[in-house]
């Protein structure tokens, strides 16, 4: 383009870090307001501001590489760094969940009864809808799949449909957890043990919504064209997300929901 | 008691505190070589006109000033895991005594004996008598027997705290829901003067401790008064 | 009156010689943590009670060690516990 030699995007002036910040701004000093006198509107517009704030930015940064053609091998090479890290730093923050949860759960405290669960918790079955869930979730790692090796092959439909089945079996996860959580014997406030169960699966469902979203974007995207056989990288992020989010669940079914509700005392 | 202007540590009233003594005096003593020897080479490098302009790496010297600290943190660290272990060793103590951090105060149970429990406030300084130590002293003195192997078991009754006496070498922290062991040995009568080291609130430092050493005969006789 | 109910075999008379004693070492505790030592001789005495009836005497070793170790306060609130039924440990 004119007047440049070299491969990479500068972006141009935006609003969006601005009113970015001033949503986060909003968010927090209105959580903080909220927690004094239980008024929390100063809260749901920062929120709001946020929520909008990303739109027109993501909306923005796909039109510069769909449409502006911005987005060169070597802006792709740093995102897909960018995206590596980002799931990176998220595979650390889960990971001081379950320290947490280890920590508690190996070493059981005498309030607690030395044992795992705790006396007077009935953990979940495993083996009813969180096992179900794993299926689900697993079954959607197919279909993500699926839709990338049908984009790669330039077959519209196929992907299409593998998308709008992925983003289904996430929105079906996320409603059998709902249902979980409505029925729950136990809650946050129950000891160390409902307090590791709803931080950990509760920030995990939090990821699963956001990798829901991301996907049904890129299911918009895809029905409008955006997506080619050999540039899509925002559907490749979003795929790597959920792969991310898939393999936390695994690990949350196998420890919390599987070892942590076998009975044991000291 | 710490004085005005002191430097060192207080007088050793056990043996172990007179243990950390050595120990931080060989500690020093490696310091001040470590100290010396890197100083002069600094000189000798700032003062001298040698360049090499082509030097990029000299396996030898590199080799040699990564074992030589090495082994000198190990003449660091083998006394001090011995000292750490020996601090943590409780072997056949004669009397546990329970102390609980308050806001802000200690209390003290003796439950070898009949049940003997009381609170331990410090005196404010306009109740103080002539030769009492202001912010010091307080009401009720902790009072053990001497040449005894003494348990101490900490816990707090609201949020941290940290029980201390410097002359005995010894610093436990009181954590709700936790008992904190610990043992000392009191190798002369004395009184003994400690702070509350947590940081606890409002008045975290007007929650001293005060360890009164005395013979055995006369604690037995202060227990069976009490 | 000293050593009534107590861990304690202090006597005291003119030259005899003075003993004191304790709850001794127990090597399943062996960290500077004593919470579970405490708590788990609080549980035995409950226990060795529960199965041997209030006027067993060897039960009274878990008492005099669990009453050397644990805080007043703490023993007072499992007593409460065990008489709402609340307590966490099993008896």
């Amino acid at each position: 383009m004119t007047g440049h030699f070299h491969p990479y995007h500068l972006v141009d002036q935006s609003p969006w870090p601005l009113t970015a910040a001033i949503g986060a701004f909003g968010l927090t000093a209105g959580l903080v307001k909220g927690f004094h006198n239980s008024n929390f509107n100063l809260c749901f517009i920062g929120l709001f501001i946020i929520i909008l704030t990303m739109f027109q930015w993501w909306r923005d940064v796909s039109r510069e590489g769909t449409l502006q053609g911005l987005h060169t091998n070597a802006v792709e090479f740093g995102l897909r760094w960018g995206m590596i890290l980002f799931i990176l730093s998220e595979v650390l923050f889960f990971f001081s969940f379950f320290w947490a949860f280890f920590h508690s759960s190996l070493s059981p405290t005498i309030e607690l009864g030395s044992c795992w669960p705790p006396v007077g918790v009935d953990a979940f079955n495993p083996f009813q809808v969180p096992l179900l869930n794993t299926a689900v979730l697993l079954a959607s790692g197919v279909t993500v799949t699926w839709a990338h090796h049908s984009l790669i092959e330039s077959n519209f439909n196929e992907t299409s449909y593998a998308l709008l089945l992925t983003v289904m079996l996430g929105i079906y996860f996320t409603i059998l957890q709902v249902f979980e959580y409505y029925q729950a014997p136990f809650s946050i406030a129950d000891s160390v043990y409902g307090s590791t169960f709803f931080v950990a699966t509760g920030f995990h469902g939090l990821h699963v919504i956001i990798g829901t979203t991301f996907l049904l974007i890129c299911l918009f995207r895809h029905t409008l064209n955006h997506f080619s056989s050999n540039h899509h990288f925002g559907f490749e992020a979003a795929a790597w997300y959920w792969h991310f989010v898939d393999v936390v669940w695994l690990f949350l079914f196998v420890s919390i929901y599987w070892w942590g509700s076998c009975l044991f005392s000291m | 008691m710490a004085t005005w202007g002191q430097l060192m540590f207080q007088d050793s009233a056990s043996p172990l505190m007179e243990q950390l003594i050595f120990f931080h005096d060989h500690i020093l003593f490696v310091l001040i070589l470590i100290t010396v020897v890197v100083g002069y080479f600094m000189i000798a490098i700032m003062t001298n006109s040698y360049i090499n302009r082509f030097m990029l790496e000299g396996q030898e010297i590199e080799t040699i000033w990564t074992i030589i600290p090495a082994i000198i943190l190990i003449f660091v660290a083998l006394p001090s895991l011995r000292l750490l272990y020996l601090l943590d060793e409780v072997n056949s103590p004669s009397i546990t005594i329970k102390t609980i951090g308050h806001q802000w105060y200690w209390s003290y149970e003796y439950s070898d004996f009949n049940e003997l429990e009381f609170d331990s406030f410090m005196i404010p300084s306009t109740d103080l008598e002539e030769g009492q130590f202001r912010l010091l002293d307080v009401d009720n003195r902790l009072i053990i027997p001497m040449e005894n192997k003494i348990r101490v078991l900490v816990t707090a009754a609201d949020v941290l705290h940290s029980w201390a006496i410097p002359s005995m070498g010894i610093k436990v922290d009181a954590v709700p829901g936790r008992l904190n062991q610990l043992s000392f040995f009191s190798s002369r009568p004395g009184v003994f003067y400690g702070q509350c080291s947590e940081i606890c609130g409002a008045n975290h430092s007007f929650m001293p401790i005060v360890l009164e050493v005395v013979d055995t005969p006369s604690f037995i006789k202060w227990v069976s008064a009490n | 009156m000293l050593l009534a109910g107590t861990m304690s075999a202090a006597v005291m008379s003119s030259g005899e010689k003075v003993e004191l004693k304790t709850a001794p070492f127990d090597a399943r505790f062996p960290n500077q943590n004593q919470t579970r030592n405490c708590w788990q001789n609080y549980v035995d005495f409950h226990r060795c009670v529960k199965a041997k009836g209030d006027d067993y005497e060897p039960c009274q070793y878990f008492k005099r060690v669990y009453r050397s170790l644990c805080p007043n306060a703490w023993v007072d609130k499992w007593d409460e516990q065990r008489e709402e039924g609340s307590f966490t440990g099993k008896i």
